[in-house]
């Protein structure tokens, strides 16, 4: 069953701002990344789908209904966490959360202590004096309080130390595991790739492809950059998967698509003095499917 | 329900102190009728040698200043202009400030219908309206009646507040309703405010020249006027139909546009 269906969604502002012919669908229980650059238009499609803003064509359908329609309906089972958390200053953490679940008809109260403290979250604080990285905090709990069905996440780790992300995935693994859906967008393509089982990826306001993680990798390039001891023949790396080869005195660097044994076996048949090998960033992931486009 | 509670609670500091405000303007206010009628001379009769333009600014009209009641009606005109920018400011702001305050990605992705919360938000700005009112009410009979030396005053202050309630809500229905339809947070409360300060110069200038007489449909401080509605006027039926109307669009806009449109997030 699919939990969000987006079909040929299309918003345009006044100026160049916007999606163009959206569509996809996140299915029951999975965790669906929404990838891109910024301004690609990951929020503008996750503001349409939580009808902040309304579509100028097309439609997009949660838990089977429309998204516009059926509103207020559809958002008792949504958890949301905004790019950017903004809440009322003069409030104390607990009176927010307090408030936020007062929209739910169930008591949260339980559940917001569990979520504190597994976010190390001072609940007695002011709002207005917590650092960015406690203001997330305050709305990944805010997010997950009424045990939604499904959660959309907005950039969820920017401002979270290395620590707070890893209890902050745990959480959406054990909420994945009760069979939560999550739609997960962000521009770091590592966090996507361990969490998630399928992408959209999105460059301005397109979408360029979607995919199985497991088949994106496949697919990607790995960037080699190797330091020989001795100098090397210049077509030693020169075999099939490898591009961009680059050969300067003892530095080698190529991009390697295809089974990585065979380009290792070659590294292991050389003296190396050291060697990188690097996930492509998410640009040179969108050049890929440039490239197969053109 | 929560939402106007919230905003009961987000508004309890302003009105707290518009309170105080328009208390001690009453007081200031009267305090001057009491150190003018002292002086032994007649008002009314100093007045009268006024240039008429003077007279006309100040809404004198048949007020009889040398009463207490009288010189409240001049005041009156002063509490109405406060009054008036409490409800625009309040009403375009309990609307907007979602959005200023960029907010609106919290409360607006919860379970409540647009329409719902903007009946919430309305319903909070009415009982800050009404407690506004009642403040304004109780300070100017208690005040009024220091030195109204025995003057029924109750019943005349009674029907101009109650003129000035119909107004306050007329205004505050042209601040929500720009805020509902402006996208830019912060332009309705300064364009309500600029609305207002156009018609109440628009009311002097209709004092001051006989031609625009016509034109006082379009400024609602000219609706319930002090002179009028004390002594006996009442509010005029017609008036009080037109705000009605007024009201009623106003508010129309409010929910239909702010339904409609994108939020600015």
């Amino acid at each position: 069953m699919n939990v969000i269906e987006i079909n040929n969604l299309t918003k345009t502002y006044g100026k160049s701002r916007g999606i163009t012919d959206i569509s996809f669908n996140v299915e029951e229980g999975e965790i669906f990344g929404f990838i891109g650059p910024n301004g690609a238009g990951k929020s503008t499609t996750i503001r349409t789908l939580l009808s902040l803003i309304y579509p100028t064509s097309g439609s997009a359908k949660i838990f089977g209904k429309d998204c516009i329609a059926f509103a207020p309906e559809i958002k008792k089972q949504i958890g949301y966490l905004p790019s950017e958390v903004f809440y009322y200053d003069n409030m104390k953490v607990i009176d927010l959360l307090k408030y936020s679940a007062s929209f739910y008809k169930k008591d949260c109260t339980k559940r917001i202590k569990e979520l504190a403290e597994i976010m190390d979250l001072d609940l007695t604080k002011k709002i207005d004096d917590l650092s960015l990285g406690n203001k997330k905090k305050v709305g990944i709990v805010q997010g997950l309080l009424h045990e939604p069905k499904l959660i959309i996440l907005d950039e969820p780790t920017s401002g979270l130390d290395p620590l707070m992300q890893q209890k902050f995935f745990e959480l959406l693994e054990i909420e994945h595991q009760k069979g939560v859906t999550v739609l997960f967008s962000s521009h770091i393509l590592s966090e996507v790739q361990r969490l998630c089982s399928r992408v959209a990826i999105i460059k301005e306001g397109k979408i360029v492809t979607v995919e199985k993680i497991s088949t994106l990798q496949e697919n990607n390039y790995k960037k080699f950059k190797i330091h020989t001891k001795a100098n090397l023949d210049k077509s030693y790396f020169d075999v099939a998967g490898v591009s961009k080869l680059e050969v300067e005195g003892n530095n080698v660097s190529f991009l390697f698509k295809g089974n990585l044994n065979i380009v290792l076996k070659k590294i292991a048949e050389t003296e190396i003095a050291n060697v990188w090998i690097e996930e492509p960033d998410l640009e040179e992931i969108f050049m890929h499917y440039y490239v197969k486009e053109a | 329900m929560n939402i106007f509670w919230r905003e009961m609670r987000a508004n309890r500091k302003s009105l707290l102190f518009w309170s105080i405000g328009v208390f001690l303007m009453v007081v200031s206010g009267m305090s001057k009728y009491a150190g003018l009628s002292s002086s032994g001379q007649s008002m009314s009769g100093m007045m009268s040698e006024m240039p008429k333009s003077l007279q006309a600014i100040l809404g004198i009209g048949n007020l009889d200043l040398d009463k207490a009641s009288g010189y409240y009606g001049i005041l009156y005109l002063y509490l109405l202009l406060m009054a008036t920018i409490h409800a625009a400011m309040l009403g375009a702001n309990i609307i907007s400030k979602e959005e200023r305050d960029k907010t609106s990605e919290f409360l607006f992705v919860k379970p409540v219908s647009r329409n719902n919360i903007i009946t919430a938000k309305l319903l909070a700005a009415f009982v800050n309206i009404v407690i506004f009112n009642v403040v304004t009410l109780v300070s100017s009979i208690i005040i009024v009646g220091q030195y109204s030396k025995g003057e029924a005053v109750v019943r005349d202050i009674a029907m101009t507040m109650l003129g000035m309630f119909i107004v306050q809500i007329l205004f505050m229905g042209i601040g929500t309703a720009l805020a509902a339809v402006k996208k830019k947070p912060n332009s309705a409360a300064s364009l309500a405010t600029g609305i207002l300060l156009l018609t109440f110069v628009l009311s002097m200038a209709i004092d001051l020249n006989d031609k625009l007489a016509n034109l006082k449909y379009i400024t609602p401080f000219k609706y319930f006027e002090a002179k009028n509605v004390m002594y006996g006027g009442g509010l005029d039926v017609g008036f009080v139909l037109l705000s009605a109307a007024m009201i009623v669009v106003l508010f129309w806009v409010t929910y239909t546009f702010f339904r409609k449109r994108d939020l600015n997030v």
